[in-house]
């Protein structure tokens, strides 16, 4: 073992969750190097200091305030919550899907319709605007660009 | 066996007064946690409602593959994660730690007060990058396992082991007059 694969176990053997395998092998190493074994003294004080760090004090409203966002937040957003939604609709939408099935049986057992297949096909009228496109060319748009505005109108005073 | 688990299940289903006595159960660590994470008093003990709030929304999520404790440590954990990056912090606490920038407790005479002690703590556990931080505090300062940490910071128990170690050895020199001045 060396001092890089001992430092881990010196934070776990200082807090007492070392398993006896793990244990014997630092201890070996621990006997020969009087670094790790500082580094184990440091662990132990570090965590002794630590773990008797004092409570926070909790305000007394905290309780009613966290309440008080709780109720702000289903009033905000119960509404809104698309999961719950999801869920609460379900049945309703499981049953609108089943009376759909049922109709479209109900109405594929029914007497054939025929679809008269010699209607002529739609024709494309051109739109108003492709009409546009086709008078309006790129040049034509460029120059109204780079016309003076107000020409003649006396806008520049 | 969880002893939340009770309260846990009728919070679940919608019972406010048992999440309430959750509350109760579980303020102090929790604002605690957050006063340890993130800086700024009036920050932390907003942030530790937001914890209780989400916990309330996403209960349901709960599968119980924890104990609601450590569930809760790790809601608190991401909600301080998610301030750091809402605030621009998380470049900052990355930053190696140094005593000159983040004016460590360098005494610890005159400091009677248990709320001057942790106020020194939390100084010190600041100049920790985020990692380190984390998991001294839920260890130390929390008292959860290795384990239950492995858990809350969905990392392994090996990395936990490494990063307690790493961490105390930055605090030793910060903490050098608190130790060195006083028996724990």
């Amino acid at each position: 073992m060396t001092c890089d694969t001992a430092a881990p176990l010196l934070a776990a053997s200082a807090d007492g969750l070392l398993d006896d395998g793990r244990r014997a092998t630092l201890d070996a190493h621990l006997a020969g190097c009087a670094a790790c074994r500082a580094a184990l003294a440091d662990q132990i004080a570090v965590r002794a200091w630590l773990a008797r760090t004092p409570d926070v004090p909790v305000p007394a409203d905290f309780r009613d305030r966290v309440n008080a966002r709780i109720d702000e937040a289903d009033g905000l957003f119960g509404v809104a919550d698309f999961r719950a939604w999801t869920l609460r609709l379900a049945p309703l939408a499981a049953l609108l899907a089943l009376a759909a099935w049922l109709g479209i049986g109900a109405a594929s057992s029914g007497p054939a319709t025929t679809v008269a297949t010699s209607a002529p096909a739609p024709t494309f009228a051109p739109s108003r605007a492709a009409d546009w496109q086709r008078s309006v060319t790129g040049n034509a748009l460029l120059e109204a660009a780079l016309r003076p505005s107000g020409s003649g109108d006396g806008d520049v005073r | 066996m969880d002893a939340d688990r009770a309260l846990v299940e009728a919070a679940a289903g919608g019972d406010r007064d048992a999440f309430d006595e959750l509350v109760r159960r579980h303020q102090s660590a929790i604002v605690g946690l957050c006063r340890a994470l993130i800086e700024g008093r009036g920050d932390a003990e907003d942030l530790a409602q937001e914890v209780f709030v989400r916990a309330w929304k996403s209960l349901r999520t709960f599968r119980g593959d924890s104990s609601f404790r450590t569930w809760l440590h790790r809601v608190a954990i991401n909600a301080a994660r998610t301030h750091h990056a809402n605030r621009g912090k998380l470049m900052r606490l990355f930053r190696p730690a140094s005593p000159h920038e983040e004016d460590p407790p360098d005494t610890v005479e005159g400091i009677d007060t248990r709320l001057a002690r942790r106020d020194l703590v939390e100084r010190a556990l600041a100049t920790l990058p985020p990692d380190l931080r984390e998991a001294i505090t839920l260890r130390d300062l929390q008292g959860l396992d290795y384990r239950e940490i492995a858990h809350a910071l969905d990392v392994p128990i090996g990395t936990i082991e490494s990063r307690i170690f790493r961490a105390r050895q930055r605090l030793r020199p910060l903490l050098a007059p608190l130790v060195q001045g006083r028996t724990p």
